[in-house]
């Protein structure tokens, strides 16, 4: 009991913070700056303290020359544009129709929250054992459908193996969209509904002028989960498939990773993670701006 | 327009059931497929349900130790790192609820903005770090790296548990002339349980599922943590087995499952309420 006044409040106060401070400063804004420095050096991960050399931007131009860099983008918004849609579309549709309150619904939930929990790597092991290319049981399954005539290499072929590696994210990401969308649609008073009804609009209309709109804030803040989620995703491409066929899923993750800790080359590597950076931080931006607009 | 409703209920009906075959199929095939051996594995036509039903999948996990190594490892490490992000949010978190200056604002800004950040990018000089710090190859450094993950996303969620307890105790706590620090530790703390509890769930599966910081700074397998070993161990050799594989994920898998069965009422409360104040 020494400090009573505003001041002691002030000291106790910023004590408190500094665990936190110390952790998160210490552990990612210092990292995040000094990638960014990094991104303009010459420098190499070797045994001995190598001097940083100013390479005057040849990091990014080595990058963008190869087309690597242009490569690495255009992968990761094609996967991140693909798992965001499907997940939202597939969330939205299970939790119209679990938020009917069906039987069971405490169980199934459950039950659906299992892939949620699934480390990512096993899930990963998981769907390449599914995918596997002469005996796994996609091609199996296809088969009998008659989508395919013989096995094939999903996660071999070019073609596919993006989709492939989508498939295993969706399947981990769908129950957390739908947790999500779930709880909100839970929250929308029921009076609303019945309001609507007695005033004769159709299930359409009900649904764009109060769900959607009820829905704005936990669509907005998943919908970003996810879209960061997919754009930082590495375990799954790193144990499906490394980056290949042809470099078919090389996404930014994996093309910083290889640079920094394949070819140890860490000036590169710093300078893929900098573009990444400017990128989702504008991008968050002007994600954050379109939602503030739509409310007007 | 009776008949009209029906078909779209049944719709709706197909649609979930094949999305809840998709969702639970693949366990089921994980589960399925450490029960059979090696011959069986192999068949194609696959057998849907096991015809001979063994064991020896588990006995050879269990026999040659490291399984159970990388199993302590992801409970030593996990353990850690919701037990950092425990004391280091609920105090930060405490302190942006009641202490609010302007400077606290900015950290809760700062704290919010880390989300962003690709954690792949940031591994390099991550790795310098600890490299300098002489921590490379210690669970220190995935306790470390896992929590500077984990306290920003647990500050703002515990937050919001503490702004829903009534300021009027610290009032009385004070006139009865307890120290700021005690009011805390022996009056509030107590009355935030399951907040403590959402994020210290959200922390432990966030830290059991790490794989990046593992395979980055951890270099000897006696230290290894279960995704990063599973990765090393069973995979990259000329042929995988799939039995052995499998058998390792339904064992990562259980304790995970466990959890959501036990206290799955508080992960949800703690994930939306993150969601919905963004």
């Amino acid at each position: 009991m020494t400090l009573k006044s505003k001041a002691g409040d002030k000291v106790f106060g910023t004590i408190l913070l500094l665990p936190s401070i110390l952790i998160v400063g210490g552990f990612i804004f210092l990292p995040v700056v000094q990638s960014v420095f990094y991104s303009f050096f010459n420098f190499k991960l070797t045994r001995k303290k190598m001097p940083l050399v100013w390479n005057n931007f040849d990091n990014y131009r080595s990058l963008i020359e190869s087309g690597k860099l242009q490569n690495a983008f255009a992968i990761t918004f094609q996967f991140m544009i693909l798992v965001v849609l499907v997940v939202f579309l597939m969330g939205l549709i299970m939790s119209l129709f679990m938020n009917r309150g069906s039987s069971g619904e405490r169980l199934t939930r459950t039950l659906t929250l299992l892939p949620w929990g699934t480390p990512t790597v096993i899930v990963a092991l998981l769907w390449s054992w599914m995918f596997q290319a002469e005996y796994g049981v996609v091609n199996f399954i296809l088969m009998k459908l008659h989508f395919i005539s013989e096995p094939m290499g999903f996660l071999v072929n070019p073609d596919t193996a993006l989709a492939s590696v989508g498939v295993a994210a969706i399947w981990r990401q769908l129950p957390f969209m739908f947790i999500m969308l779930l709880a909100g649609l839970q929250g929308i008073p029921s009076e609303m509904y019945e309001a609507a009804h007695i005033d004769g609009a159709s299930w359409l209309q009900s649904f764009r002028h109060i769900t959607l709109p009820f829905l704005r804030n936990v669509i907005r803040s998943s919908i970003l989960v996810t879209i960061i989620t997919n754009f930082k995703q590495f375990p799954l491409f790193w144990t499906m498939t490394g980056g290949g066929p042809m470099d078919r899923t090389e996404t930014l993750a994996i093309l910083t990773y290889k640079n920094a800790f394949v070819n140890l080359n860490f000036g590169v590597g710093a300078a893929v993670a900098a573009s990444w950076m400017v990128v989702l931080i504008a991008f968050s931006l002007l994600y954050n701006r379109i939602f503030k607009e739509a409310e007007y | 327009m009776k008949s009209k409703i029906n078909i779209a209920d049944l719709l709706a009906r197909a649609v979930v059931i094949v999305l809840g075959i998709f969702l639970l199929f693949p366990i089921y095939w994980m589960i399925v497929t450490s029960f059979k051996n090696n011959l069986d594995i192999y068949r194609f036509p696959p057998q849907f349900l096991p015809r001979n039903f063994t064991l020896e999948n588990y006995g050879g996990i269990f026999k040659d130790n490291s399984v159970v190594l990388y199993l302590n490892n992801n409970f030593l490490v996990s353990i850690g790192t919701t037990l950092i992000t425990l004391l280091a949010a609920s105090l930060a978190g405490y302190s942006l609820s009641r202490y609010s200056t302007r400077f606290g604002r900015f950290v809760n800004t700062a704290l919010l903005s880390t989300q962003m950040f690709p954690i792949v990018g940031l591994i390099l000089a991550l790795y310098m770090i600890f490299r300098n710090l002489g921590l490379i190859n210690t669970r220190l450094s995935l306790m470390l790296s896992l929590s500077a993950i984990t306290i920003p996303f647990s500050v703002i969620l515990i937050k919001g548990f503490f702004d829903d307890i009534s300021r009027s105790l610290e009032e009385a706590a004070r006139i009865d002339g307890c120290s700021r620090l005690r009011t805390f530790i022996s009056i509030i703390l107590p009355l935030a349980k399951p907040g403590l509890l959402a994020i210290g769930l959200y922390t432990f599966m966030q830290a059991w599922d790490d794989f990046l910081f593992a395979i980055t700074f951890i270099l000897t397998d006696e230290k290894r943590t279960l995704s990063a070993g599973i990765a090393m161990k069973f995979l990259g050799e000329v042929s995988y087995d799939w039995g052995r594989v499998t058998t390792v994920s339904v064992c990562g898998v259980l304790p995970m499952f466990i959890l959501i069965f036990l206290f799955q009422r508080y992960m949800v409360a703690g994930l939306t309420a993150g969601a919905v104040k963004g």
